[in-house]
């Protein structure tokens, strides 16, 4: 083959170069149509919902006038579910994650294992709702409470801890471990002093993810029968109770709620048209409230990532 | 070439064979090591000679489907390191190991080196704190890190983080101390202040040292061995070996007729 | 000895031109020697400026030598037989320079005796004799480098013992001559240097031979007994 003149090779970089730019035309357009989408959604709400962002939308009660209603016992509601949520699923996942990656043998057990938390993540949310009703409602008598639907919630968003635990371990150089393996620690050792704290910020980025997919879940909560309408909040430990009695450190997992995604869902079935703008406040307010969950996660990964280096 | 005294052994492996699930990777293993000398072993990629050096260990254990046959004595109490019934955690206390690649801990300076103490319950801060300027002393470090321990150890340089992992080593007073390649991701000069470490260290410890590199198995060892295929080919003193090797396959890798 | 090729086949130019180059200077100081024996026996006076220009080639040719063995060393870091062939070279070809200088020696001793008027005694005859000894020692001894052949180069050392015997029985005459004939000092003590640079050719194809026999074998043979010289293999 002849080798290229100069004027030939400047001819081969044009064509390359156009092809460059074309695909970058086509991947900033694809670009700003996902923008545009989450954009226009945010403004809609904003635009419809603007004249219900006042104080009182955060404090008041749910009321049957539009304008004098607001979410106070939809946000706590969903602050306490995911309490509940949190200190159930974080421990539970990352303990099986840890076991699965550290401890378990390889063998068919495992594997079969492994698929089924995969397969764990895919079953619909209505289902874990339903499975919630008969366990946590009836059969272990929780009722209609905010622990049957915090626990409800964290079994949803387990396989979510599980994979990103085993994710962020994973990401743990071998000869870390091999490191402090070889000095003579036992498995527990390596795990406490290294794999655990190396894997943190994968663990707690996958713990918020779950969370932020935890709280705008309606299916399940509607399933074991969240209250739509509910004038009060749960009692706060060591205050007065109904009956003159003090409420105990834990009554308020027992006590009735709702949510977020419940009000919002209650609103816009209303066909008062006033309800809407209730609802297009309440969905930014959720809106934020997830994505202020994401820039936490953002936050903590790069904040712990930094410390850590190989 | 004033070696007339009479080496003491620190270790002997015995029939040793392991394997790879199917794959045997050593072949019937007999040598010896001897009480503070260095043995290198050389041999080209692939030959075995890592998978060696970590059965002193036990490493193979932390990973399914490995599997010894014969054994590794270890002197004086002639305990067979291999054994089932000894504790694989138990060798590694007493057999210190050294890494390829630096691989200091996420931590401090500090806790790099007092993490073998911690780990045998050691909590004591002043013990710690002795410990671990004696061990950084003893791996050549001290002077670079002593106004700096709570560093984190990451940001050292490629040749102080490797004398780091040896101080990490060395703080729990092994008795006999792995390399594994020390030096193959090191420049020149870093390599120089570890080859001259393991010549001290030499005074305290029983050295094995795996290494590509033959001169440097010729400068710091005392004794060689050759490996080929899983098998132990030729171990001699290392002046032997690099001047008269007795068989034919050591002298075509030594003088880099491989092919 | 190792006939596979190295990795690198300029490593193994560079060991190949070493040795052709050793050979090359041995064959001149060959020449060297048999010049001179032809010098001396033939009384070619002439031949003997040509010797001493031949000692220049021949040292121009060891300092090379020694060079490019340095450099070798230096880039290769040669190991096992490649070490010991560098290192032998080296101590080959400045056995063969002082060879070389003998041969010189010889040269200007014949000058002096012919330039006086003299001709050998009859006592001298001996020399030819031995002189021939020693060259064919210092060939074996450079066919055996070349050969790579210690069992040769075993022979080349044995030979020296008759070599230095014969030299005693020359002196033994000489001296005697010399108290029967003191007129012939002069010439006598050119012939007693004569077979002294003769006998030092044969000790330099000796130690050419141990040279020879380290590169082989790996084994110091310089200094030992004669019985333990014999080759092992």
């Amino acid at each position: 083959m002849q080798p290229l003149t100069t004027d030939e090779i400047r001819i081969v970089i044009a064509k390359g170069k156009f092809r460059d730019n074309l695909f970058k035309a086509v991947g900033i357009f694809c670009l700003a149509f996902a923008l545009l989408v989450i954009v226009a959604l945010i403004a809609d709400m904003v635009i419809k919902g603007a004249e219900r962002f006042t104080l009182d939308f955060f404090l008041n009660f749910a009321s049957r006038r539009a304008a004098q209603a607001g979410i106070l016992s939809a946000w706590v509601g969903s602050l306490l579910v995911m309490l509940v949520t949190a200190l159930a699923a974080v421990p539970l996942g990352v303990a099986a994650g840890l076991y699965l990656e550290e401890y378990a043998k390889r063998n068919w057990l495992t594997n079969l294992i492994e698929i089924n938390i995969t397969n764990l993540a895919a079953v619909p949310s209505i289902v874990y709702g339903l499975l919630a009703l008969g366990i946590f409602v009836y059969q272990f008598g929780f009722g209609q409470s905010i622990l049957s639907a915090g626990l409800t919630l964290a079994l949803l968003i387990l396989p979510i801890i599980i994979v990103s635990t085993r994710e962020a371990i994973r990401a743990i150089p071998a000869m870390i471990r091999e490191g402090s393996m070889a000095v003579g620690a036992t498995r527990w050792q390596t795990c406490r002093y290294h794999i655990i704290p190396y894997a943190m910020p994968g663990i707690l980025t996958g713990v918020i993810i779950g969370l932020a997919r935890a709280i705008g879940e309606t299916a399940p909560i509607i399933t074991i029968g969240a209250l739509t309408f509910i004038a009060f909040l749960p009692p706060l430990p060591f205050t007065a109770a109904e009956g003159g009695a003090t409420a105990g450190l834990f009554d308020w997992v027992m006590s009735p709620f709702t949510v977020m995604p419940i009000q919002i869902f209650n609103w816009t079935s209303r066909p008062d048209p006033a309800f809407e703008v209730n609802a297009a406040a309440a969905g930014f307010v959720l809106m934020a409230m997830v994505l202020s969950m994401n820039a936490v996660a953002i936050y903590l990964r790069y904040k712990m990532r930094k410390r850590i280096k190989w | 070439m004033s070696n007339h005294e009479t080496p003491v052994l620190k270790a002997e492996a015995r029939g040793l064979n392991f394997y790879y699930g199917e794959a045997q990777a050593l072949k019937n293993i007999n040598m010896p090591i001897y009480d503070k000398k260095v043995t290198a072993l050389i041999g080209p990629s692939g030959c075995g000679k890592s998978t060696y050096l970590r059965s002193f260990n036990r490493m193979h254990d932390l990973y399914p489907g490995n599997r010894y046959e014969g054994e590794i004595r270890f002197f004086p109490d002639n305990t067979n390191l291999l054994g089932s019934d000894v504790d694989p955690i138990e060798v590694r206390m007493r057999v210190g190991m050294v890494f390829q690649k630096p691989n200091p801990f996420p931590k401090t300076i500090f806790e790099n080196v007092a993490y073998g103490l911690r780990v045998r319950g050691e909590n004591n801060k002043r013990v710690l704190e002795d410990k671990v300027e004696h061990a950084l002393k003893s791996a050549a470090i001290w002077e670079e890190v002593k106004n700096r321990l709570q560093d984190q150890a990451p940001n050292l340089s490629g040749g102080q983080q490797q004398r780091l992992c040896i101080a990490r080593a060395l703080a729990t007073d092994p008795e006999l101390l792995l390399f594994d390649e020390p030096t193959s991701a090191l420049d020149p000069i870093a390599t120089g202040a570890i080859e001259e470490l393991v010549h001290e260290l030499k005074k305290r410890v029983t050295i094995l040292i795996v290494t590509h590199n033959m001169q440097q198995a010729a400068r710091v060892s005392d004794y060689t061995a050759y490996m080929f295929l899983g098998e132990m080919i030729e171990f001699g003193k290392t002046d032997q070996i690099f001047i008269k090797p007795q068989d034919k396959r050591t002298e075509d890798y030594i003088t880099g007729r491989m092919g | 000895m190792n006939e596979k090729s190295h990795l690198s086949s300029q490593f193994d130019d560079e060991l190949g031109r070493l040795r052709s180059h050793v050979l090359q200077m041995g064959g001149l100081v060959e020449t060297q020697i048999s010049a001179a024996i032809d010098a001396y026996s033939k009384g070619e006076v002439a031949s003997v400026k040509h010797i001493v220009e031949t000692d220049r080639k021949v040292n121009d040719l060891e300092i090379a030598i020694d060079d490019d063995c340095a450099h070798l060393i230096a880039k290769r870091q040669p190991a096992a037989s490649d070490l010991r062939l560098v290192f032998g070279i080296s101590k080959i070809v400045t056995d063969l320079e002082r060879a070389g200088d003998e041969a010189k020696k010889i040269a200007k001793g014949v000058r002096r005796i012919y330039e006086a008027g003299q001709m050998p005694s009859q006592y001298g005859i001996g020399i030819r004799h031995i002189a021939e000894a020693a060259l064919v020692m210092l060939r074996q001894a450079l066919d055996a480098f070349a050969r790579l052949d210690a069992a040769l180069a075993v022979k080349v050392i044995q030979a020296d013992v008759d070599v230095d015997t014969e030299f005693k029985s020359i002196m033994r005459q000489l001296i005697t001559h010399m108290m029967e004939d003191p007129r012939t000092i002069t010439t006598s003590i050119d012939i007693i240097w004569i077979a002294r640079a003769v006998e030092r050719i044969g000790d330099h194809a000796k130690n050419v031979a141990e040279h020879v026999v380290f590169i082989v074998e790996g084994r110091d043979i310089r200094h030992l007994p004669k019985e333990n010289k014999e080759s092992k293999e």
